[in-house]
Formats: C-alpha cells, structure tokens, sequence
C-alpha cells in the first residue's frame, strides 16, 4: 500500500527541515495542495458512516428486542392480529397465584415471587460476601494472593451456566439432602440460590476491587494517622466512601441473577405450585420449608415450557409477557446503575 | 500524669482488626476452594466416561454408549460463525463510540443501549431469535438462527472490548499520524486498531467462551438434536452443541446413561475452557511485554 504517509516514515528525507521544502518544490503553483485525495475523502466519509451504522445497529437491536417481545406478550391481553386464543386481562395474569395453563388460569405471581426470592437469597449471601472479598484483594491481600483470586474469579465468571447446573444436579443436591434432610430431596430455593451466589460474585467483586481501589489513598492514609487498625479504616471510612459503587456492583450482580436460567432451571425443581405446596406440607419449620421446596421462576417456566406451547396460543403469549417483564427489569436495572452512577459524579 | 498520650488502638479494636483480617483471608480461601472443589468434582465424574471412544461416536437417543462427536463440531461452528458475524458489527460500533461519537449526548445513549444488550438476560435473546429468526424468517431449529441470535450475545462484548483497547492507544501516536498528512480512515486502520489488535484479540477469545458455554439461547434456537452426518457444514440443519446437549440429556432423560454422559460432556467443556483461559493469560503475558 505505497500511500503518502508510509513512503514518507521511510525516506531519510521527512527530516522537520526538509519536509516543507519538499512539498513545496512539488507544486508548481506556489502554494502546495495538501488536501487529500477525492478516494480517500470519499472512503473517509464513507468509513464513517459504516461505523456510525454498526453502532445505530445495537440501538435498534434493543428496540428491536422490545418492539417484538411485546407484540407476542401484549397479545395476551389484546385481541392482536396474532392472537388466535381467549384474551386475559392485566389482573388475572400479574396478580393470581393460580397457574393453571390447561385449565385457562394464568397467574404468573409464582414466578414473579421465585425469580425474586431466589435473586434476593443469592444477593444475601453475594453481596457481603463480594465486597468483602473486594475490600481483602484491593487492601489485604499480597500481590500472589491478588494474582491467585483474579484469576479465580476469571475462572468462575467463564464457567458455563449449564456446567454450574450439573454440578448442582450431581454433587451438591445429593450432598444436601444425605447431609441435612435425611435423604427427602434437596431441590428448591436454598441450593438455587447457593449456586447463583457464586455465579453472581465474580460480577460483585471485581466491580468492589475496581471501587476500592479507585479510593483516594489519602483517605487511608489519613484514617490511619489518626490512630485506627485497619478494619476500621475499612470498616468506618473505606466501605462508606466507596458506598454508591459497591451498590452498583450489587445492582449488576442482581441484573445477572435474575436472568439466569439453566443454572436454576436444573437445582429448583420446576414446581408451578410452590406456593400451594409450601402452604400444604406442615412436617417443617416454615422457613424451611420455602428454602426446600421444589419451585420455579420466570427464566426457569420459559425453559421449561415455551417448546411445549404452540405460538399464538395464549399459553404461548403469556410466556412471551414473562419474557418481557424479564427484559424491563433488565432496563431498569441498567438504568438505576446509571442513576447511581450519576450521582457518584456529582 | 502519663508523660505521653497512649498512642495504640483499645484492646478490643485491636483484637477485631485482628478476626476480621484472618476472617478475611478465611473468605478468599474459600472462594479458592470452591473452585477447585468444582473442577475437582466434575472432571473426577466425567474422567471415567473420557476415552476417544466417547469422542468420536455419534450420539445416541434411546440405548446407553452414544457419544459427543457432532456436538463438538456444532460448538465450534457455531462459535466461529457467530464470531464471524458479530465481530465486524462490534468492531465498527466500537470504533465509532471511541473514534467518532465524541463526548456528547449520543455517546451516552449507545453506551446505555450497550450495557443494556451486555446485560439482558441471554433467556430474553432466545426469545427474540426464536420470534424473529426461527418463525418470521422461517429459518427453523437451525445453525443459522444459533448463529445469528448467538451473535447478539457476543455483540456488546466486542463493542466494549474494542472501545477499550482503542481509548488506550496513546494519542501522541494519533497525532503523529495525522501530522503526516493520513486520513481519520488511515489513522484508525494503519495506527490505531494495529495498536490495539492484542486486546481485542483478547476479548475475542472471552467472547468466544462465553459462546461456547451459552445454552439458553442455543435450545431455542439452533434445536435439540444435531445431523446424522458429520461433518455437516450446513446451515439449515438442526446444531445441538456441547452445552446444550448436557442440558438436554439431564433434563430429557430418555437416556439409560444420561449421568455419564452428562458428567463426560461437562468435562470436555471445563477442559476447553481451561485451554481458552490459558491460552488468553498467554496472550496477556505477551501484550504486557510488548507495551513495557
């Protein structure tokens, strides 16, 4: 590609002195043209509207995504073009408990309340957990152990969804039931959530290193002359600065457990009717009872169902609003770290 | 009088400096040991199912003894054809939001739309591929839609991988450029993305992780069961991969060995990506030699 700019990195001749001396013994006219060629103009225009449409590209991708969610899921509460079945309205979808899909009851409350006890349990133990493990490789930890645990966690953050599963499936459900449960299974929200936790934390604690370590180190520095140990400087001044981060480092954590689904799918036991269930068993304590009942949640009834309905059907539609619901909650999301995010700079 | 004011934290902070450090510690253990409790456990179920017999034979639906070979292929096509599709889209998105975008308000709203696409639920993916790719465009359980809706999981990763390593291009180098008379086009494509190739080439291979472990996305998309010839290279036939038929025989179980088969393609895959780990510390290693 023999163009202007190499020839002239290689020739002895583009020495500061020479360079101008040179162009202008090539223009005739006395005043050189420096502009570049009408090719290159027109390929830099060009080049720049290519780029400018790969990035319009995502952005209609997300309405995208939205614009065609939605026309299956709201099918389910309008007579739509594509709707073939009987219509719901708002209320007996978004607020009943009852699922009954072959008896016409959509109530996807169950769902609603799996996908968020199970995210909630998971951010309970990922969170702490998480910044603490942030605070100990930002401040504690010797250069090996910071090495050890960043790669750990790279480790765990690319372990695939369904390996996490198996390993549920495989060692963990039997481990808890011969374990603890004398041998009744184990599958429900505790070792759901016990798995998602550590899917989850690899997102908590590098976002937690990041904000500790973005500190300024006065604050460390000034803590300590004034005469406290390290853990309250941790503790008092270091986890309180780094406050707004740490909480969006949980929010992302949550915006990933809430989504997972093959995971979940596989340890939870695909029960429709937890709620009922929980509410007939009386041989345990309650909260034992909701840690071990078989349940579901949104991501886990749409892995479990959508190849069983046919599209158009009101099953179908209903499945499609619960995927919608997950992808609103996924803007939301998103749009709360921005708020949190804002107001770390102001 | 004390002739000078004790200077040490009280007893008790000290002894709580103390626990929370080997607390602490006791934390970062656990999570090392986790790990490797994990990869422990699943390659110590699946070594006994690994030999090249495993491998090699195709996979069986009813009787016990099929194997993985399909699936291996259908993992790696998949993942390279969705790289392939999703690397000039992120590409050219991420050099215009590091090029071109500015610092301005359009800026801020692709880097949301960004986020947004990174951080939807790749469940939420599957839905629109099976929507669009499988039903409107008629294209069926097939590699194409896998490919295509899998590309829109790679898509933000990419983008922002790609935005990063060109911000960190030293703009002296830009300069440099520019002062020798090279177009905006020139300079990003003879300066900037050579400058960067090496972290982009990192976050390629991430990605292709990612790709190679996603299953939701893949099940309603590029289907459950795979072509009875191999190599199949089109694109219109079913491609179940590795990650999607480890799902499916657990959760299907027509299969009389469905555990072994389970714990032997789980071992494959934290095999595989081992290797993919490895191989992007070693890329790490010879980026950082090369910038010092």
């Amino acid at each position: 590609m023999p163009e202007a700019p190499d020839i002239l990195l290689d020739t002895p001749a583009c020495a500061p002195g020479n360079m101008p001396q040179d162009l202008l013994l090539e223009a005739p006219g006395g005043t050189p043209d420096l502009r570049h060629s009408r090719a290159q103009r027109l390929a830099d225009r060009w080049a720049h509207l290519v780029f400018l449409a790969c990035g319009l590209l995502v952005v209609a991708l997300i309405g995208g995504i939205l614009y065609f969610l939605a026309a299956r899921g709201v099918g389910a509460f309008l007579p739509l073009a594509g709707n073939t079945d009987k219509v719901l309205t708002l209320r007996e979808v978004f607020l009943s408990a009852d699922w009954d899909p072959n008896a016409g009851r959509f109530g996807i409350l169950p769902f609603i309340a799996g996908s968020l006890s199970v995210t909630g349990l998971a951010l309970l133990i990922a969170a702490p957990t998480g910044i603490l493990t942030g605070v100990f490789i930002a401040k504690l930890a010797p250069a090996w152990m910071k090495t050890l645990m960043r790669q750990v966690m790279d480790l765990l953050v690319g372990i695939p969804s369904v390996v996490y599963g198996i390993f549920g499936l495989m060692v963990v459900l039997p481990w808890v039931s011969g374990k603890w449960l004398s041998d009744s299974p184990a599958a429900g929200f505790a070792v759901s959530a016990a798995i998602l936790s550590v899917m989850i934390v690899p997102t908590i604690v590098s976002l937690a290193t990041d904000a500790f370590e973005s500190l300024p180190l006065s604050l460390d520095e000034g803590s300590q002359a004034l005469g406290s140990t390290r853990w309250q400087a941790i503790w008092h001044v270091l986890i309180p600065a780094a406050r707004p981060r740490l909480l969006t480092a949980t929010v992302l954590g949550l915006g990933r457990a809430i989504g997972e689904a093959m995971a979940i799918q596989m340890v939870i036991g695909n029960n429709p009717q937890w709620i009922a269930l929980m509410r007939q068993s009386t041989d345990q304590t309650p909260m034992l009872r909701f840690l071990f009942t078989p349940a579901a949640t949104l991501t886990t009834e749409l892995v479990q169902e959508l190849p069983n309905t046919a599209a158009g059907s009101t099953w179908n539609n209903v499945l499609f609003a619960m995927g919608l619901l997950l992808y609103l909650m996924t803007m939301l999301i998103i749009l709360a770290t921005r708020r949190l995010g804002q107001r770390r700079n102001a | 009088m004390a002739a000078a004011l004790p200077f040490r934290p009280r007893r008790l902070s000290r002894l709580t400096n103390r626990i929370m450090h080997l607390a602490l510690w006791g934390l970062a253990l656990i999570f090392v040991l986790v790990l490797a409790l994990f990869i422990g456990s699943i390659l110590k179920q699946g070594w006994s199912v690994l030999n090249f017999g495993f491998l090699s034979r195709m996979p069986e639906t009813l009787d016990a003894g099929g194997g993985i070979k399909p699936e291996i292929f259908n993992s790696l096509y998949l993942v390279a054809l969705s790289l392939a599709i999703a690397l000039p889209i992120g590409l050219g998105a991420g050099i215009y939001m590091a090029e071109y975008a500015g610092q301005g308000r359009a800026l801020r709203f692709l880097r949301l739309c960004i986020e947004t696409l990174a951080a939807t639920p790749s469940i939420v993916l599957a839905l629109f591929g099976m929507i669009v790719f499988v039903q409107m465009m008629g294209w069926s359980f097939s590699i194409r839609s896998g490919a295509v809706t899998l590309a829109l999981l790679n898509i933000p990763v990419i983008t922002r991988v790609t935005e990063m390593s060109l911000m960190a291009v030293p703009r002296e180098l830009k300069e440099a450029s520019y002062g020798l008379g090279a177009t905006k086009l020139q300079t990003i494509l003879k300066v900037a993305l050579p400058h960067a190739a090496t972290g982009i080439l990192t976050g390629l291979v991430l990605t292709a992780g990612r790709a190679f472990g996603e299953s939701a996305i893949l099940v309603f998309t590029a289907g459950t069961n795979t072509s009875q010839t191999f190599p199949d290279f089109r694109l219109t036939v079913p491609g179940e991969t590795l990650s999607v038929h480890l799902w499916y025989v657990t959760s299907d179980g027509t299969l009389p060995d469905a555990r072994e088969i389970a714990a032997g393609t789980a071992a494959v895959m934290i095999v595989v990506l081992l290797a993919l780990n490895l191989s992007v510390r070693v890329l790490d290693r010879f980026i950082r030699r090369k910038t010092r």
